[in-house]
């Protein structure tokens, strides 16, 4: 859960608070598909029957999403860009134990 | 057939039925105790989450969290993403007692609070992180929720997953530094 990468500005509002958006670069995208071992899955499945927080499970999607985060911006970062607004996430269950992570934005150079 | 591989195939029976046993009753035992407290449980994080939140709510002085798409004061200074998740679940038992109100039609209340507590959790778990993070206030808050098990192969965990995501704002000269 971090919140600032490598002084490029992540936001998901349509501008930035004290910056001037000069230039557009396009929509820029990462996305992810993980998993966990089996014996979290196991794991998940028992505590699955008691209910509650899977905590497996919280962790390998906050890993995914900080994966497809970083994909994001390196997709930005290689376009010249130093910020990303309206920021998008989707996420979409491939198989069970799998989900597919997908973050998009604007590209943008801010002053 | 001679005596030692039906001595094995009898062996590796034994083994197979031993496993079924006790695979048997330790899933009864622990539908057993998810009967007895997962609706506790589940009321006990509730209540921990709305505490929780109380004392964010001092802290900020406000809810740090809107869904205003835009700043509206002029004097921000600095932004960024902030995010938070939760994959939250019912139990066995909570799913059995929802297939029977799926009989008979009507809310479904023990899937409701599941699912709420889930969303409680996440929404208080951006604030956290908000504060971490030093921010004012949270704008354009978004919070989707996903099925973790697709419908086309049921067999997986029954469990949705919260996610929350905001922009993070800081106020020039807001003392929150």
């Amino acid at each position: 859960m971090q919140h600032m990468v490598e002084g490029v500005i992540v936001v998901n509002t349509e501008t930035i608070a004290g910056k001037v958006i000069t230039k557009n670069l396009g929509v820029v995208g990462g996305s992810t598909v993980r998993a966990k071992h089996l014996g979290r899955d196991i794991f998940a499945g028992l505590k699955n029957v008691v209910g509650g927080e899977l905590t497996a499970y919280t962790e390998l999607l906050d890993e995914s999403r900080n994966q497809a985060i970083a994909r994001m911006i390196a997709d930005a970062t290689a376009r010249g860009a130093n910020a990303v607004v309206n920021v998008r996430f989707a996420t979409s269950a491939v198989t069970a134990g799998a989900s597919e992570l997908f973050a998009y934005g604007t590209a943008v150079v801010v002053e | 057939m001679s005596e030692p591989i039906i001595g094995l195939l009898v062996g590796i029976g034994i083994l197979f039925a031993i496993f079924g046993i006790l695979w048997t009753l330790f899933f009864t035992s622990i539908f057993v105790y998810a009967a007895l407290f997962s609706t506790k449980n589940i009321e006990k994080m509730g209540e921990e989450v709305a505490q929780r939140e109380a004392q964010t709510l001092q802290k900020f002085g406000k809810d740090p969290l809107s869904n205003i798409r835009k700043e509206y004061r002029k004097d921000g200074q600095n932004s960024g993403l902030v995010y938070a998740n939760v994959v939250y679940g019912p139990s066995y038992w909570h799913l059995m007692i929802a297939w029977f109100g799926n009989v008979v039609g009507g809310q479904i209340n023990i899937l409701h609070k599941v699912v709420s507590t889930g969303r409680a959790l996440a929404t208080q778990r951006l604030r956290e992180q908000a504060e971490l993070a030093g921010w004012d206030e949270v704008l354009n808050v978004r919070i989707d929720t996903a099925v973790m098990t697709p419908i086309t192969s049921p067999n997986g965990v029954k469990a949705v997953e919260v996610f929350a995501y905001g922009t993070g704002v800081k106020y020039k000269g807001s003392g929150n530094e």
